[in-house]
């Protein structure tokens, strides 16, 4: 590269510092209302303007200080050490495990609630992370396994959330304002409980930076220089998550500022660990900090509320998405993300089989067996009359949705070579999602015929956005998954602002965003049915590109294949795949991820059986979900978007920790 | 369609030999219950047609003039966050409201479901099963108090109980003003207002029902700030520093917890509403659409005032038999 960085991270910091002392005095005078003189009572004084000062607006400055200085350097840490720009502080299932307990002991133990929300989130947090290490444990926490596994527990407890708040909205009111991150003060508890958790984590980073720096070289060349893989990956990881935990249990949910302050630095110029390990702090310090002072003066007279952490996120996206295509050219670094070898199956086809007689039983038991008004009915007690044109559409949706999504996921796993990808990381859901959200947002009370038009729009947007970002790149793959990252923040910030706003529009926002075949009629269902089965038949002669495309660009062209055309046409494929299911189950399944991953785990390991295995899986795990949903809390019905991912994430865990 | 409308369909009652003879005596029952439906429309004066709704507040409004809903959705939601006027036994919980269960709805096989907007989505499947009517109070112009109104004289027709409905709105009317008129000789401001968390209330402000009742009794809301379409304001403790002189009212229930982290908060024990009237308590009201929840709101509000201590700043003082 023979382009000399202007930017340095000294003048980023610098160029985001100004900002900040002049909105830190621009809040401190909407604060004491323009009676500066308030300051000088110091805060002793019993007078509400300096108590103000020095108990709200000072503290929540230091808070954000910290908070943003603790989050990036968690960030640099979990990325150094899993090897992988995606990942974040919140990689390893602290936030969603925080909040889960959380949920959990408000909903079922309120008593616990007297020891403080803090040390329920902490637990919270600590537990998944020591279930994700407990996984990848055997593999002497590997970096691709950890981050499997931390996806997975993610997704698991961020569903069991999501069904829990379904259900009992009014009683966790309170709590999704925490789930959006807000930095409200009024004293130093935080302050004084964050503070020394930030300088032990530092001072550990310090410690640790010259063994970690030996990750930049490959693993091999790092055990041979004397570093004991298992103890860096324990302690370092073990940092970032104490620091994470502590301050995701007493301020919420923050995002973006631990997944974007590191790269941007990097970005910036900062290229050995130990300059990132220095600048990011400070550069994520400033960058949260000039957030919630923006948000403090724009909140000001507003009636909604206006939670900092989901802010940030929503309005990081975007930077994150002009960031991409400049933060890949930078990032190369070896890659550990193949997937373990797994041992490949003799009748890959027998397998499949199989597991097409169990769906077949499946839509039997689905179609015929259920719960009614009295309690179980028999099998074919009831008329078909009376409960088939409910069900029918309901089984093939979800049969299809979960077919069509897992083949979207074989695709992009296969295409990426990276196992974090699925359909729903590419951010076509999340487009999706949106597109929904914002008409149920806007147009209360819109038909489902203009919520497809809108559903589909947002995926339409979503897929300009991704072409339009990675066409330079020729659609390289590990870019073309942090473009969708960066859309999934904003899906998911957004629903948490929404959240946190409480009211009765979000309910309906629930129903549809947590993926159910609820609203599917038995002509959509069959418009996306013959739409979905187009679609696979034009897959299934790619075979051959799925088979060579993960030895690598190199060896692909040697073996005569256009790599970029190829890319383009898979992923416009996927793209079209997941919109059609996402369309009808909503953008929280994660069958996209899960069972391409099962397929393989079961050893179906060519392109074909590999495909066609994944779509048998996500189907049978759809019908399974969607009839198990609406039977396991009758009336009730769990959305089989949340079961799909309860029963493979289950699976899913089982698996790995036997890998 | 061709279900029965079987009474007491909606019990909770597992035992497969029950369960069996239930399923059977349902063919059996089809066939009368077909021929019932038909008896009854004959009749001259129309009789109360079968209802089901999702939403809380038009629950509300059905069950205070003397109309049963067959189903509602989350009934046990109801019991604790409405809780007035209880819901009769027997009714049929349709589980999430924003996605009731259509396999049991359709069994029952109510004469009309009624919606809000905001269940508009699930419109379509569930006209499959019987004509929906929305029943809006929020989110349309006018103020909230001739909205909830209009929402009860709707109802009473939608469920040919008119005059009912008449009386509903008379005896809420008299009930707010009996209630007013117990009130103490001079009161402050109120800022009525609903923890979210230790940081965060909800204010009740101008579009709330809460403030409409508060009007209609003479009380003053000390809450000018702008707020949601539904009335209220979500702001941090520090916000409410603004107002410098009135009375706090919480409306429960309060999250465990909140009472420490509020003992030890500075903002909170310096704020000049804090010092300036005691903090008043009075369990929860559901503001969204019933009007049997003014009722309630003046009642427990007008209790709360008549006991309020003389003085003393601190933590909302539990109204005794409220």
């Amino acid at each position: 590269m023979n382009r000399r960085p202007r930017i340095t991270p000294a003048r980023l910091c610098g160029f985001l510092g100004l900002p900040v002392v002049v909105l830190a005095v621009a809040a401190l005078r909407a604060t004491t209302e323009g009676n500066l003189q308030a300051i000088w009572a110091g805060p002793g004084a019993d007078d509400i303007t300096s108590v103000l000062v020095y108990f709200s607006w000072l503290p929540r400055l230091v808070v954000a200080l910290i908070a943003g200085a603790g989050l990036a350097l968690a960030g640099v840490l979990m990325q150094q050490t899993l090897r992988n720009p995606l990942a974040s502080p919140t990689t390893l299932g602290v936030a969603t495990g925080a909040q889960a307990l959380l949920l959990v002991a408000t909903l079922f133990a309120p008593g616990l609630l007297i020891y403080g929300r803090g040390l329920i989130a902490f637990i919270g947090g600590a537990l998944a992370v020591a279930l994700v290490f407990a996984l990848a444990w055997r593999r002497g926490l590997a970096p691709t396994v950890l981050v499997l596994a931390g996806l997975v527990v993610n997704l698991y407890l961020g569903a069991v959330s999501l069904a829990l708040i379904l259900f009992n909205q009014e009683s966790l009111h309170g709590l999704m304002i925490w789930g959006a991150g807000s930095l409200a003060q009024q004293n130093w508890s935080d302050v004084v409980h964050l503070a020394p958790c930030l300088v032990i984590v530092a001072l550990g980073a310090g410690i640790l930076s010259r063994s970690l720096a030996l990750l930049d070289l490959d693993e091999v060349n790092a055990r041979n220089l004397g570093v004991s893989m298992l103890w860096l990956r324990t302690v370092s990881l073990g940092l970032a998550v104490f620091v994470t935990a502590s301050i995701v249990s007493r301020l919420g949910l923050i995002g973006f500022i631990g997944l974007a302050s590191p790269a941007i630095v990097r970005l910036a110029g900062a290229r050995t660990l130990k300059a990132r390990l220095i600048w990011s702090p400070l550069f994520g310090a400033l960058l949260l900090t000039l957030t919630d002072l923006a948000l403090q003066l724009i909140a000001g007279r507003n009636a909604a509320l206006i939670p900092t952490g989901a802010t940030t996120a929503a309005l990081g996206a975007p930077l994150l998405l002009w960031l991409v295509p400049r933060l890949s050219m930078n990032a190369r670094s070896p890659n550990t993300n193949a997937p373990p070898p797994i041992p490949r199956r003799n009748a890959p086809w027998r397998l499949i089989g199989f597991a097409v007689v169990a769906t077949l039983v499946m839509i039997i038991i689905a179609l015929f067996a259920g719960r009614d008004a009295h309690g179980w009915n028999a099998p074919f007690a009831l008329p078909w009359a009376e409960t088939g044109h409910w069900r029918a559409p309901r089984v093939l949706a979800a049969g299809m949705a979960g077919m069509l999504l897992a083949l979207a996921g074989t695709l992009i796993q296969r295409v990426s070579g990276n196992p974090m990808a699925s359909p729903e990381v590419l951010g076509v859901s999340a487009g999706t999602g949106m597109g929904l959200l914002a008409l149920i947002w806007f147009v209360p009370g819109a038909g489902t015929l203009a919520l497809l038009g809108a559903g589909t729009g947002g995926a339409l947007t979503t897929l300009v956005v991704l072409i339009a970002i990675n066409a330079r790149s020729g659609f390289e793959p590990e870019q073309l998954l942090l473009t969708g990252i960066a859309v999934m923040f904003a899906f998911d910030a957004i629903q948490r602002i929404v959240l946190a706003g409480n009211d009765p529009r979000t309910q309906s926002m629930l129903a549809w965003v947590s993926g159910s075949t609820y609203f599917v009629d038995m002509h959509t269902a069959i418009v996306i049915s013959s739409v979905g089965l187009v679609l696979v038949a034009l897959a299934w002669p790619l075979g051959r590109w799925l088979d060579v495309l993960p030895l690598g660009e190199l060896v692909s062209r040697a073996l005569g294949l256009h790599v970029t055309v190829s890319r383009v046409v898979l992923l416009g494929l996927v793209a079209v795949l997941t919109a059609a299911a996402t369309l009808i189950v909503g953008p929280l399944s994660f069958v996209g991820l899960l069972a391409p991953h099962l397929a393989r785990l079961s050893g179906l390991a060519r392109a074909r059986p590999h495909m066609a295995g994944a779509m048998v899986f996500g189907a049978l795990l759809m019908i399974a979900a969607d009839w198990v949903g609406r039977q396991v809390i009758f009336p009730n019905e769990i959305p089989a978007g949340l079961v799909a991912t309860l029963i493979g994430g289950s699976y899913f865990m089982w698996r790995l920790r036997r890998l | 369609m061709t279900y029965a409308p079987v009474a007491g369909l909606c019990r909770r009652g597992p035992g497969i030999v029950a369960l069996v003879g239930l399923v059977l005596a349902l063919f059996g029952l089809a066939a009368q219950a077909s021929a019932a439906s038909r008896d009854t429309t004959d009749d001259a004066s129309p009789p109360t047609p079968r209802l089901a709704t999702l939403d809380w507040g038009i629950a509300q409004n059905l069950v205070a003039m003397g109309v049963s809903p067959i189903a509602v959705g989350q009934t046990a939601g109801y019991a604790t966050w409405v809780a007035d006027p209880p819901l009769p036994k027997g009714t049929c919980n349709l589980g999430n409201r924003a996605q009731p269960n259509l396999e049991l709805l359709d069994q029952l096989d109510p004469d009309r479901i009624l919606i809000t907007r905001f269940y508009a989505p699930a419109g379509p499947r569930l006209k499959q099963i019987a004509p929906v009517t929305s029943v809006d109070t929020y989110g349309q112009p006018g103020d909230v108090w001739t909205n909830t109104v209009d929402a009860v004289k709707r109802l009473g027709q939608i469920a040919h109980r008119s005059a009912a409905a008449q009386a509903l709105i008379a005896r809420v009317e008299s009930d707010v003003r009996k209630a007013a008129d117990q009130l103490p000789s001079s009161t402050k401001p109120l800022l009525v207002l609903q923890f979210s968390g230790p940081q965060h209330v909800r204010v009740y402000g101008q579009g709330s029902l809460i403030q409409a009742t508060m009007q209609r009794m003479g009380l003053t809301s000390a809450w000018q700030g702008e707020t949601t379409p539904w009335g209220f304001s979500y702001v941090p403790i520090s916000r409410l520093a603004e107002i410098k002189t009135g009375q706090m009212v919480v409306v429960g229930p309060i999250p465990v917890g909140i009472a420490e982290q509020i003992k030890n908060s500075r903002v909170w024990q310096s704020l000049p509403i804090v010092k300036d009237a005691p903090v008043l308590y009075i369990p929860q009201v559901w503001s969204f659409g019933g009007l049997p929840s003014a009722t309630r709101f003046a009642r427990l509000i007008s209790h709360a005032l008549r006991e309020a201590p003389a003085s003393g700043p601190g933590w909302p003082v539990k109204a005794a038999g409220a």
